[in-house]
């Protein structure tokens, strides 16, 4: 309605400076809008019909009798295009419907209400105008229904969409906060506090990192739904107990299992062992996923040791590695020689054995 | 001689990190922490080496090679990234970074990793490595150049070890090379992942997000 917010023009006025005031609001030449005026005025006297509804709307700014003239206006331009009589009951009842609306809250804004007088005079002017006119009614009057109801309805549905997407965005914002503060900022606190101990500074925030990148590029579940990230999930458990880093490299994924769990158990073990004992700075954990296998290796440049050597009832290796893999109808190979680093070796066929 | 190299991150502390690390054993240049600035710096330093963020605030490290390639060719990029993301990395490299390392990496291995690409060697971490066996599957029905769009039972040896955490002179050792030829398998398998036109390659890396 804000087009209609015009004054009239005083200085640039022919009659009552209705038209340069159009023309100054819709920042185009006062000729055009006057001539535009001329034309309608030779269809059955529309234009002056027109020129005194906007007159007396700037004046007083009381819209009903501006719009009376307006309806009066169009009836005339119907008319003089040669519309029948019931044509133009329908035109007024469209009219009528759309003043009705429009007072009743301007609802052709989002937010309006609707009013179910103006809806229902709207559709009702819609099936009688197009009905009645031409040949084509029969296809017409369902169009043009459903084009008043949109006209109606479509903000206000419009309104709810926006709203919802709005709702959507605060409840993800408030999703990202929560995060942040649970994880990031508990971090940052837990390192001030042990600020004079680097390598402890140092396992926190690397797990914060991995925490934060999985929620950030992985599928933001608790607990891992795949192989690739329940390894992630050992690598990190690694990581913070024995303070040695774990790289995790993959190519490939496959959904978690009960036997890829053992696999996984059996390469959190393997890790395990190279942080306790093998005194490298680094251990490095790869995953591949082929089409019949699935493979884990983890290897470190440690120092390596004498399989006769270890005790036999230190059973980590035999049980919790070797044996897990065997009941999974897997096989486990460990290749380790003194001074040169160990790699265990995991392989799982992905048909059930 | 040190290579020549310029530092472009938009992390000031980043960059401050890296200097101390690397300072001794490379001739930083210049710095720049955008696109913008970092283009017009590049070309009129000319070093050797580029340590490119894959991140930055005016777009990726893509923009900094797309406006340096042209009128300097010999300006090697380095990508360095904490993203991870597969469509990150592969995208970097396709336009024509040598190698990929992460973040974390040691002082050590990124002045390895720089001293490698300034001599026109490919640098692939382990993580690199999985992407790159994962996109380059074997199986696959090709429409393409099938010498570009698969990786040779070699070259898939070659990166299966780097995956694994090998290093070069490991990966000879192992494979009964010398380090010139694992060298020339993985610049080999650099080429292909910049030149194929293997459709999967870009699916693959928009699909794949990493934990």
């Amino acid at each position: 309605m804000s087009a209609l917010l015009f004054e009239r023009s005083s200085d640039d006025r022919v009659i009552a400076g209705v038209c340069g005031g159009i023309a100054a609001r819709l920042a185009v030449d006062a000729t055009l809008v006057r001539l535009v005026f001329a034309i309608l005025a030779l269809a059955g006297g529309a234009g002056i019909l027109v020129y005194l509804a906007l007159w007396i709307y700037a004046r007083s700014r009381r819209a009903l009798p501006a719009a009376a003239l307006f309806a009066l206006a169009s009836a005339a331009i119907l008319f003089a295009l040669g519309l029948s009589g019931t044509a133009l009951l329908g035109a007024t009842l469209l009219v009528a419907g759309l003043v009705t609306v429009l007072a009743g809250g301007g609802s052709l804004r989002p937010g309006g209400s609707l009013p179910r007088l103006g809806v229902a005079l709207l559709i009702a002017g819609a099936v009688i105008f197009l009905g009645r006119h031409g040949a084509s009614g029969d296809l017409l009057a369902p169009g043009a229904v459903a084009g008043a109801l949109i006209l109606v309805v479509g903000p206000w549905l419009w309104q709810l969409t926006v709203e919802r997407a709005e709702r959507i965005r605060l409840q993800e914002r408030a999703e990202v906060a929560a995060r942040i503060h649970d994880s990031v900022l508990q971090t940052l606190a837990l390192i001030q506090r042990h600020a004079g101990d680097p390598p402890r500074v140092a396992t926190i925030a690397r797990r914060q990192e991995r925490e934060l990148r999985r929620w950030l590029y992985g599928s933001g579940v608790a607990d891992a739904e795949s192989l690739v990230a329940a390894l992630a999930d050992a690598a990190a458990d690694v990581e913070e107990l024995h303070g040695v880093p774990v790289e995790l490299a993959s190519a490939g994924d496959a959904a978690l299992d009960d036997r890829a769990r053992q696999l996984v158990l059996a390469a959190r073990e393997a890790m395990t062992n190279a942080a306790k004992f093998s005194g490298a700075a680094e251990i490095a954990v790869y995953a591949e996923v082929g089409s019949d296998a699935v493979s884990v290796f983890v290897r470190d440049r440690g120092t390596g040791f004498d399989r006769a050597a270890v005790a036999p009832e230190r059973r980590g290796i035999a049980e919790s590695i070797e044996g897990r893999l065997e009941r999974a109808g897997g096989t486990a190979t460990i290749v380790t020689t003194p001074g040169s680093g160990t790699e265990v070796e995991l392989e799982l066929p992905r048909t059930e054995a | 001689m040190k290579p020549r190299v310029v530092l472009v991150d938009d992390h000031e502390l980043f960059r401050a990190g890296v200097r101390g690390e690397i300072a001794t054993s490379v001739d930083i240049v210049g710095e720049a922490s955008t696109v913008a600035d970092a283009v017009p710096l590049i070309r009129e330093l000319d070093p050797d080496v580029v340590l490119l963020d894959v991140h930055l605030p005016d777009g990726g490290g893509e923009g900094v090679i797309a406006g340096v390639a042209q009128e300097r060719p010999a300006v090697k990029f380095l990508a360095l990234s904490v993203s991870d993301a597969a469509e990150d990395v592969i995208g970097v490299i396709r336009a024509g970074a040598r190698g990929y390392v992460t973040k974390t990496i040691s002082g050590a291995e990124l002045q390895n990793a720089i001293e490698r690409v300034a001599q026109g060697d490919a640098v692939f971490s382990p993580r690199l490595a999985g992407f790159v066996l994962d996109a380059f599957r074997a199986g696959e029905p090709l429409g393409g150049d099938a010498e570009l769009d698969n990786l040779t039972p070699r070259e898939r040896e070659v990166l299966q070890l780097i995956a694994r955490g090998y290093r070069y002179k490991e990966i000879a050792a192992r494979l009964h090379l010398s380090i010139k030829t694992v060298e020339a398998h993985v610049s080999s398998v650099l080429r292909k992942l910049q030149l194929s036109s293997r459709h999967e390659l870009s699916r693959w890396a928009q699909q794949r997000r990493l934990v």
